[in-house]
């Protein structure tokens, strides 16, 4: 069973360039509940973050209840990509809040890669101080759906991963 | 049922995803092609040859926009999900929503956004038994308002200006005026803070700004409101410590003026008083920061009072009433909603500009009036300088009166009209010590 970083180039692409994805949990109703939230894809490390501020915790809240997520990346105008396809990884989600102050600054870099001011708005931190309590979602993907041309009609292929 | 309104934006967006709980326990999402029929309040779905048949499954459906900027990174963003079973339509499915949720932050900025969740936010920190974290000097500068402090500042340094020129000045007791002085106005903003939470102000205005809607320590939970309040108090105590010396040393009239300050500032926002829910609040800042700090400023050097000292403090009364003014434009919904009747937020939309106007009019008139009289000198005239400012500043106010977000420009360039007249005047008479004018 591959790992995330031996996946295709083209796929890691995505993951790591994309500005938003689909991130979906399960509400304890069963129901789907997606955000369109930025991806935060650890190339070195090969792991996949999401971040959330404790403004909108409802989400944190879903995880914790039932770690099953998924996150679409197929956004054509937010993905400085070569060639746009549809990726979805399915996976758990594990939330990190041993430091809500401060853990999810160890993922800044990632996150300058996407949006290249976050700096100037971290250090106004004190004119949104709640928005910078933020607890670290780490996506264990377990599946990964791949249409290479994008095309939802096509079949995808199917990777299980590690 | 979603609202039509819902449907009508919906149609508008090129990148929709629709989501379902899999067969695993999972969810999955797709890219999909749609079509509104806001007619029949209905999305119909291009059935995509991959999935599975959705019948018989909740659904989601998610409109997302971002408009991703040359420099990195992206703005304009909004979304809206849409809830519901599907029906079959043979190569589509249709979709009646039953639920449906948007957030587009041209309608709803992201910081009111942010504002509406902090009630829940709190709510989650405390579950996780923690506290939100702000650096000590942003804290005091937060909690305190610090950089308001201006506005006793310059009223003061004019004060001992006006004296200096009528032949009395004693750093040391300019510089215990200007502590107590200080003390008082850090005391005022934080019992302004403390009883606008109290009496739910604060706690109901999810459109705060820099310049309005509080310090929101107590409502972020950075401080609980008994900090606060001890703060306030602290502050008083020592300030009023402070008056207490020059009264006893420099006479009196110190401690009436101090008690009238004290009286005027706890009274702003503290019962039984609670001038500035009674539409006095304007009166009380303008006579604090006005008369109060200058004559009082003045008495401390020379032990006397001047017409002089009482003609410049009517313009700089003016200027702090007028921050305090426009920066309750915004709040005035939220203000008359908690009962808070300010003057704004009894006025139409026209007479707040026509308001601004007179007022701005007023302190230059006293300005001109004082340097042709020569009762001040005439390189106070210097003040006149920022006319343009207050021009373009109320052609401001009145295209933002409508927009929050809009009005923090205006909010912030009042302050500099305020912070370049007082400056002005104070230039001026510093030049006078030299220039015989």
């Amino acid at each position: 069973m591959p790992t995330v970083k031996q996946l295709d180039a083209a796929v890691l692409e995505m993951l790591e360039k994309s500005l938003v994805c689909e991130f979906t949990v399960v509400s304890p109703t069963g129901r789907p509940i997606t955000h369109p939230l930025l991806p935060l894809y650890d190339s070195e490390e090969g792991r996949l973050f999401v971040t959330s501020s404790v403004l909108f915790s409802k989400k944190l809240d879903h995880i914790k209840k039932n770690p099953k997520v998924s996150a679409l990346f197929s956004k054509r105008e937010g993905a400085q990509v070569s060639q746009c396809r549809a990726v979805l990884v399915k996976g758990n989600a594990r939330v990190d809040e041993a430091d809500v102050h401060h853990g999810w600054e160890r993922l800044l870099p990632l996150w300058r890669k996407k949006e290249p001011y976050i700096d100037n708005f971290v250090k106004m931190r004190y004119a949104l101080p709640l928005f910078w309590e933020r607890s670290i979602i780490e996506i264990e993907p377990s599946k990964v759906y791949v249409w290479p041309e994008g095309d939802a009609n096509a079949a995808p292929k199917v990777l299980e991963v590690s | 049922m979603v609202a039509n309104s819902l449907l009508e934006k919906a149609a508008s967006y090129s990148d929709v995803a629709i989501s379902f709980v899999d067969d695993d326990g999972y969810p999955f999402s797709l890219s999909v092609t749609v079509e509104v029929d806001q007619e029949n309040q209905t999305v119909r779905i291009a059935k995509p040859a991959s999935l599975p048949s959705l019948l018989n499954r909740e659904i989601s459906l998610t409109f997302n926009h971002i408009t991703p900027l040359p420099v990195g990174g992206y703005t304009d963003r909004r979304y809206i999900v849409l809830w519901g079973r599907l029906t079959d339509q043979g190569d589509s499915y249709q979709l009646k929503p039953a639920k449906g949720y948007i957030w587009d932050e041209k309608e709803v900025p992201f910081f009111q956004y942010s504002e509406m969740k902090v009630t829940k936010a709190r709510q989650y920190l405390n579950e996780l038994k923690e506290k939100p974290w702000l650096s000590t000097p942003w804290l005091i500068m937060r909690t305190f308002r610090l950089p308001f402090v201006i506005a006793t500042i310059l009223p003061v340094a004019i004060g001992a200006a006006v004296a200096f020129r009528a032949g009395h000045f004693d750093l040391t007791l300019f510089a215990l005026t200007l502590a107590g002085a200080l003390l008082l106005h850090l005391g005022v903003n934080t019992a302004n803070d403390y009883f606008d939470s109290r009496l739910g102000a604060d706690d109901i205005n999810t459109t705060p700004t820099p310049y309005s809607g509080g310090s929101r320590v107590i409502q972020y939970g950075l401080l609980p409101g008994t900090a606060v309040l001890s703060l306030s108090t602290s502050a008083y105590l020592a300030g009023s410590l402070i008056g207490l010396y020059l009264a006893l040393t420099r006479g009196l009239p110190v401690l009436l003026i101090g008690l009238v300050g004290l009286v005027v500032s706890w009274g702003y926002t503290a019962p039984p008083l609670k001038l500035a829910y009674r539409g006095l609040g304007e009166l009380a800042v303008g006579l604090g920061f006005g008369p109060l700090l200058v004559l009082g400023s003045f008495f401390v050097q020379a032990q006397t009072v001047s017409i002089e000292a009482g003609l410049v403090s009517i313009p700089l009364g003016l200027l702090v009433m007028l921050i305090l003014y426009v920066n309750e434009v915004p709040d005035r919904t939220w203000d008359d909603e908690a009962g808070k009747k300010t003057f704004v937020s009894r006025m139409s939309e026209d007479s707040i500009v026509k308001g601004y106007e007179l007022a701005m009019a007023s302190v230059y008139g006293v300005i001109l009036l004082g340097s042709i009289t020569r009762i001040f000198p005439l390189t106070v005239l210097l003040a006149l300088l920022t006319v343009p400012m207050a021009v373009k500043e109320a052609r401001l106010i009145g295209r933002n009166l409508g927009n929050t977000y809009g009005l923090v420009v205006a909010m912030s360039s009042n302050i500099k009209i305020f912070v370049y007249t007082a400056l002005f005047m104070l230039i001026g008479y510093l030049i006078s010590f030299f220039v015989a004018v």
